[in-house]
């Protein structure tokens, strides 16, 4: 009986500790993705004209504005689980795009061989459970992406 | 032992939903790739999900439009429910939603 009582709230705090952790788990591989997709729909789409003049590969001159747009509606999708609107995060990303390789990041320093687009993004979450055990009620997922086509 | 059983059940549901969500996010890729919804899309799909341990059997896929041209968004959405069953205290499904939207990259 005392063990019970004892071990009760023990227990009580680690599920309600799995279930947190395993939501913001859910959430960080679900950020990851948007960015993931958002680079890769932004390298897709192709400069044709460079395309067929020179064969080169080289980015659509709005591969930034594509990256960001795509960017929030990815983080749109999952919008129940951030703690702010998916348009703001997404306009606070620092989205670059390097149209032709060789190229520097000056923001990592990572060289790229072939055209890339790079998002860098800081998305908050709600972690309200976390937040009940006197921890942060926001966790902020930080992101790197970097994306170029073959 | 129900909390004990809650820890292993509630850890399992949400390891489904990543695999779910993992899932999808490859989905809507491919659905992009080939312009919208298709046989191969479907078939896809079932691979991707079976080998995660899902019965796609029990999963609703949504292709929305199910055609789409160069540069339209497309967005793929998976629903499926988990049966969840915590002995001496209740047994009941969890609702698992997935989406993820990518870009057609055909010029039809």
């Amino acid at each position: 009986m005392v063990l019970t009582l004892v071990l009760a709230p023990l227990l009580l705090v680690a599920l309600a500790g799995v279930l947190q952790l395993g939501a913001l788990r859910v959430a960080a591989a679900r950020v990851r993705a948007a960015a993931d997709l958002a680079t890769l729909v932004a390298v897709n789409d192709q400069d044709d004209a460079e395309l067929a003049r020179s064969g080169a590969l080289r980015l659509s001159a709005d591969a930034v504005g594509v990256a960001r747009e795509y960017f929030a509606r990815e983080l749109e999708l999952s919008s129940s689980l951030l703690d702010g609107a998916a348009d703001e995060i997404a306009a606070s990303a620092d989205i670059a795009a390097y149209p032709s390789a060789p190229a520097y990041d000056a923001r990592t320093g990572a060289r790229y061989d072939r055209p890339a687009v790079r998002i860098v993004a800081d998305v908050p979450v709600r972690t309200p459970v976390f937040g009940a055990l006197v921890l942060r009620p926001v966790t902020t997922i930080h992101v790197l992406v970097v994306s170029s086509p073959r | 032992m129900p909390l004990l059983f809650s820890i292993l059940e509630f850890g399992s549901a949400l390891e489904r939903w990543l695999a779910q969500d993992a899932a999808t996010v490859q989905a809507a890729r491919y659905a992009g790739e080939i312009g919208g919804d298709a046989p191969e899309l479907r078939r896809f799909l079932a691979d991707e999900l079976r080998a995660a341990g899902i019965d796609p059997d029990r999963v609703t896929i949504d292709v929305a439009p199910s055609r789409v041209g160069w540069r339209e968004p497309v967005r793929v959405s998976l629903s499926s429910s988990y049966p969840l069953s915590i002995p001496f205290l209740f047994s009941t499904t969890v609702p698992l939603r997935s989406s993820a939207i990518s870009r057609g990259e055909i010029n039809r």
